[in-house]
This record gives structure tokens, C-alpha cells and sequence, in this order.
């Protein structure tokens, strides 16, 4: 194998296993044909190519966006978790916060609480935007993918609301058990139940990104092509 | 279409082809203006493969390696004649009217020529 085929090779990982399987001989081929002699590695202009390539086929944009969502679940439900561990104090900008706890924290649950708001109805779109264009001629598997999504986002939706059904919302605040400077009394609410409540929820949101990420990591259809793994495997030892 | 979609299917008016000879050919075609990358390449065949407007012809194997032609489909023909026309009006909307204001003498920030 001359360098310039195994640089190529690094580069086309660029792209997903499944897409390799498929394209990756016949792409190595246009590249070392593409290339001029004696060079160790393909031009500035094919390296680019390939990452911009491989980076669309596994969506990574899309990716990105559905497990920033995911993960802001993650982060809000175990700040809730925090939360019933802690003595809760008054509401603060829409963030129940707990005595003593530092403004960071607070500001940060805040806008993290927001980015998912936000969030939640561009990951839908984007999702079934992106199943959709590469699944076309797939026919029912696209429409299965394209269930799978929307019921990864209900649960989403259904986890973020049992999150805010656990939350130590304050009836001990509004039963009037709070002293100044010594916080409320937890008497108000079942505190072991919303802890390993929370707990849960954040192990669900943990195997929600999970499944976004397989249902995303799905081969796109396009061209018919024969699996060329076998026949380059059995090349390689040559 | 966007430029590689359109140069693509544009090279195999003339007949299937291959990967590097796509390359070579849309080359050829947009004098050395269009020089696609090989990923680029990939990503406008997936795309027009998946429109139905491109398909694979033959497979042969050369130097031990798979290498795949390909050819335009008549729906591809169709799509790529309508895209054609399209530019041709649009460019007209430009070409008549710049012909106009160079007869006129207005155009103070004209390329010196």
C-alpha cells in the first residue's frame, strides 16, 4: 500500500462504516486516479471534500442539534435531582434554587432550561426533515424511522414534564413552613420518592439520546450498490 | 440545482461514465471552472441517484478495485433540459438589459475592458 492509498484510507473515515462498505473502493480509486504522482496525501481540495462528505452523510448537524437536546434533558432533570437532595428556597428567575446555592448554578439551569424550549421544535423538524430526504425511496422503512423520531420527541416532551410534575416546587413555601435564613421545611412533599423520581428521569433522557443517535446513525438509501466489504477484505491480504 | 447536481448530470449527456471521468469531463466542460472533489462528487451522485435522475450502469473491476459508471436517466434528461432553460431565461433577464445600459453610456463602474 503506497502512503498516498493510506492516507486515503484515514480520510475517507471520515465517512459512516456502513457508507464505506459501500463506496469506499470505488472512491479510493477516483482519488489516487485524481491525484498527481508521487503524492503522499490527496490535495487541500479533495481533503475538504471528503470531511465535508463524510460530515453530510452522518448529519452531523442534526446530530449535533438532537443530542444538545438531549443532553440539556440529562443536565435538567439531574439539576432537579440536586434539587429534592437540598433544602428549596423561593423561586428565582423561573429556577427553584436551593439555600445557599450560588448564582452560577442558578443562571446556568436558567438558560440551560431555556436552550430546550427552544430547542424542542427545530429537533423535531430537523429530524424528520433529514429522515425523510435520504429515506425517499426507502418506502415503509422511512415512514418507521420518521415514527421512531416522533415518538423519541414525545417522550422527550413527556420526561421534561414529569420533571416538572417531581419538581420540589415549593408547597412547603406555600403552606408558609419557610423561616427566614433556615429555609423551608420538606414536610410538604414525599423528598426519597422525587429524588429517585429525578433519578430515573435522567437515566430516561440518557437512553432517549441514545435512541435518537441510533434512529440518526440509520444508512441512507440512494443507488442500489453491491457490499464491496467481502471482496476488500479478501484484497487486503493480498 | 446547485452546481455540482447541475455539472454532473450535464457530463453524462454524452454517454455513462465513470467517477475520475466525471470528474475529468465536468473539468472539460466548465473550462477548468469546475474542478469537483472526489467527496463531492459522491455526495451529488447520492443525491441525484436518490431523485432517480442518475443510475448505475456497469461494474467493473480495474487495478483489483470496484469502478462503478454511470448514466442519466430519461427523468434526469428531463430534469436537467428544464434547469437549462431555466438559467437560459434567467441569464437573459441580465445579458438584454447589461447590452442596454452599455449602449447607454451609464455604467461608470464598468470593468475597464
Amino acid at each position: 500500500m503506497t502512503p498516498l492509498e493510506r492516507h486515503c484510507r484515514w480520510l475517507l473515515r471520515a465517512y459512516p462504516a456502513w457508507y464505506r462498505r459501500k463506496r469506499a473502493e470505488e472512491m479510493l480509486g477516483t482519488l489516487l486516479e485524481a491525484s498527481a504522482p508521487g503524492r503522499r496525501w490527496p490535495s487541500f481540495h479533495d481533503t475538504r471534500g471528503l470531511i465535508i462528505g463524510g460530515l453530510r452523510v452522518r448529519g452531523v448537524l442534526v446530530w449535533c442539534l438532537s443530542m444538545l437536546w438531549a443532553a440539556l434533558g440529562v443536565l435538567g432533570a439531574g439539576y432537579d435531582f440536586m434539587l429534592s437532595l437540598h433544602v428549596p428556597e423561593a423561586s428565582y428567575l423561573g429556577v427553584q434554587p436551593w439555600v445557599g446555592e450560588s448564582g452560577v448554578i442558578i443562571t446556568a439551569a436558567g438558560l440551560g432550561a431555556l436552550a430546550w424550549v427552544l430547542l424542542t421544535i427545530p429537533v423535531l423538524v430537523a429530524g424528520l426533515v433529514r429522515l425523510y430526504r435520504r429515506g425517499r425511496r426507502a418506502g415503509p422503512a422511512a415512514g418507521v424511522a420518521a415514527v421512531a423520531w416522533s415518538g423519541a420527541w414525545i417522550a422527550g416532551l413527556v420526561l421534561m414534564y414529569q420533571v416538572g410534575n417531581w419538581h420540589p416546587t415549593a408547597p412547603a413555601i406555600w403552606a408558609g413552613n419557610c423561616n427566614e435564613g433556615q429555609g423551608c421545611s420538606l414536610a410538604g412533599y414525599r423528598h426519597a420518592v422525587v429524588s429517585w423520581g429525578e433519578l430515573a428521569v435522567v437515566a430516561g433522557w440518557l437512553a432517549l439520546g441514545a435512541a435518537m443517535a441510533l434512529i440518526l446513525a440509520r444508512p441512507m438509501r440512494g443507488l442500489d450498490l453491491s457490499d464491496a466489504s467481502s471482496r476488500s477484505s479478501g484484497e487486503a491480504n493480498i | 440545482m446547485r452546481e455540482p447536481t447541475y455539472f454532473v448530470p450535464a457530463s453524462l449527456l454524452d454517454g455513462p461514465l465513470h467517477g475520475y471521468a466525471i470528474i475529468r469531463r465536468t473539468e472539460e466542460l466548465s473550462d477548468g471552472q469546475v474542478r469537483l472533489a472526489t467527496g463531492t462528487l459522491y455526495t451529488a451522485l447520492d443525491r441525484l441517484a436518490a431523485e432517480g435522475y442518475v443510475e448505475l450502469v456497469r461494474e467493473e473491476t480495474v487495478n483489483g478495485r470496484v469502478r462503478r459508471c454511470y448514466g442519466l436517466t430519461s427523468s434526469g434528461a428531463g430534469a436537467l433540459r428544464a434547469e437549462a432553460t431555466r438559467m437560459a431565461q434567467a441569464a437573459r433577464l441580465v445579458t438584454d438589459r447589461g447590452r442596454h445600459l452599455k449602449a447607454g453610456g451609464s455604467a461608470r463602474k464598468a470593468r475597464p475592458a
